[in-house]
């Protein structure tokens, strides 16, 4: 959406098969470059630049700082405070509840797709409640629904036996046609408070194909999430027995009420937080590096929390937010 | 992709697809309103496309007496009505076997395995295969193993096969050309302008809801 009116300036040059090996450093502590590696010759390029920008997905922008070592920065570039890789978030995600609803059955054929969801969505309702602390738990979350006349595939109606009671043929052919779309998933998408046990660091021991070294992950949610997932599992409860149907499924506390896996949802954030204070934090509030005035990250990594939304839409505002602060800057000639 | 580099994009799928099996959209990959100024993308109405080179399909799993006794089975399960064609016009068997194919394993035994103990119940009561059967005499068989809550615990082995062909039949045909249009299924086409919930839909629930609560 952004590279085309970028391209049309004429001072845009995109490099494909680039795979950035390290953010590159001159003798006055300043980024100066990126090396990367040319995935097509597997050699090395250099690029220099007055500005660095790191945008590669948060985890893969503290792994690059941290493997841009040098000896004025042996723990990896923008790290005195340590803190690179630190504070990793992903959504809580509290997937696969499933409800019976016959409320829903037998309804006139119509299009339920081009609104996702049911229709509906659920936003955080308890934020009063929190207030007054009166929930076990601190952050919010929402909930999103899935389900009635969805596209068919493969496996469609099976276990219908235990709806219909069995049976074959004109029989269960109306019967399935009946309970087709009376189906409800629900999932929960919610915050996560980050942690001192959440964090990505250089695995010393192995590297990608391209002879960068990798991470390795260090993944911990806290009660306050797991009670989170108990919330939205009992609420999906609620809303099915509430509406008269059958809950198919809702995992409970001997599965740890389902709580996704961190990494799970796809919404990677933190890893290189910003903040006031360059003591606990690797960016300032530009998202431009403490320890490297011309260094600026515009992924999710500058992330200090993890709203229960989806991330993009924020990450998007904070580029354009650091990307106006950087033209101001050069503007001034202050880099 | 080249040929030369291997597929990667595996993991990243495999994400994808179980946020399709738990049936949710995430909220990022349903088209917002902001998309409406892009120019929408027509695909071609399948209609208008050129006929598809049809070959005969091949058995890959089943054998000639298993095929003959599955397309029968499918039929009785999902049979033609006013609606619809049948599950063999549907091409289940095809189906069927394709997947029996591909899953193996357990899967082919089971649905083997099953169809071998009806032919051998049916030679006990009857003296001939199943698929020799008078319709009274097949009925009568089925009638045993399709109602679960019903039948003789004795069964339990044969009602959970059929259980299973039942789903493989009925999954096949309502995934089918002609059993979407059965359903009918009505998406996957472009909604330019969402007018909410329809009036006669939202009058049935609370129909639904108001028989429900007596």
């Amino acid at each position: 959406m952004l590279i085309p009116p970028a391209q049309a300036t004429g001072n845009l040059e995109i490099r494909c098969d680039a795979m950035a090996r390290e953010v590159l450093v001159g003798p006055d502590g300043l980024a100066s470059g990126i090396s990367y590696i040319d995935k097509k010759t597997r050699r090395e390029v250099q690029v220099r630049g007055k500005i660095v920008v790191l945008a590669a997905g948060c985890c893969d922008t503290a792994r690059i700082l941290l493997n841009s070592k040098s000896t004025l920065f042996p723990n990896g570039l923008a790290n005195s405070s340590g803190l690179v890789g630190r504070y990793l978030m992903d959504t809580v995600g509290a997937d696969g509840s499933v409800g019976f609803l016959p409320i829903l059955m037998d309804l006139p054929p119509h299009n339920c797709d081009g609104v996702g969801g049911m229709h509906v969505y659920m936003p955080w309702w308890n934020y009063q409640k929190q207030l007054r602390h009166q929930m076990p738990f601190a952050r919010g979350y929402h909930i999103e629904f899935g389900g009635g006349r969805r596209m068919p595939g493969p496996g469609i109606l099976s276990g219908s036996q235990h709806f219909l009671g069995g049976g074959y043929g004109a029989e269960l052919k109306r019967g399935c046609r009946k309970i087709f779309g009376a189906f409800v998933g629900f999932s929960s998408r919610g915050e996560m408070i980050p942690n001192d046990d959440s964090y990505c660091e250089i695995d010393k021991n192995v590297v990608d194909e391209w002879g960068i070294p990798v991470l390795k992950f260090h993944f911990k949610f806290s009660q306050d999430e797991v009670l989170q997932a108990r919330h939205a599992r009992e609420t999906f409860q609620e809303i099915i027995v509430g509406a008269g149907g059958e809950v198919i499924r809702n995992p409970g506390p001997e599965e740890n009420w389902g709580i996704s896996k961190g990494g799970e949802i796809i919404h990677e954030v933190g890893a290189a937080r910003m903040g006031a204070d360059r003591k606990n934090s690797v960016l300032n509030s530009n998202c431009q590096a403490w320890d490297c005035s011309n260094l600026f990250i515009t992924d999710a990594a500058p992330f200090v929390s993890n709203a229960d939304k989806n991330p993009t839409l924020s990450i998007m505002a904070l580029a354009w937010r650091t990307s106006e602060y950087i033209a101001d800057q050069v503007k001034k000639q202050n880099i | 992709m080249s040929k030369d580099e291997p597929d990667k994009s595996r993991g990243a799928m495999g994400r994808r697809e179980l946020l399709k099996v738990i049936s949710t959209v995430p909220a990022a990959l349903v088209p917002l309103a902001a998309d409406a100024d892009q120019k929408i993308r027509r695909y071609p109405n399948p209609g208008a496309m050129p006929p598809k080179h049809v070959t005969a399909y091949r058995r890959q799993a089943l054998d000639e007496h298993e095929w003959k006794t599955i397309s029968m089975l499918s039929d009785l399960i999902i049979p033609a009505d006013e609606r619809s064609g049948s599950a063999t016009q549907a091409g289940v068997p095809e189906f069927i076997d394709d997947w029996l194919a591909f899953q193996g394993g357990n899967l082919l035994a089971e649905i083997r395995g099953g169809l071998t103990w009806l032919d051998i119940e049916c030679q006990r009561l009857f003296a001939h295969d199943f698929m020799d059967c008078s319709e009274a005499q097949k009925k009568q068989i089925l009638n045993r193993i399709a109602y679960p809550g019903k039948a003789a615990p004795e069964d339990a082995n044969a009602v959970a096969f059929f259980n299973h062909l039942s789903d493989l039949v009925v999954g096949g045909f309502f995934s089918s050309e002609m059993g979407v249009k059965d359903l009918p299924y009505l998406g996957n086409t472009m909604v330019a302008d969402w007018q909410g919930c329809p009036a006669n839909v939202i009058e049935k629930i609370q129909e639904n809801e108001k028989k429900q609560k007596t």
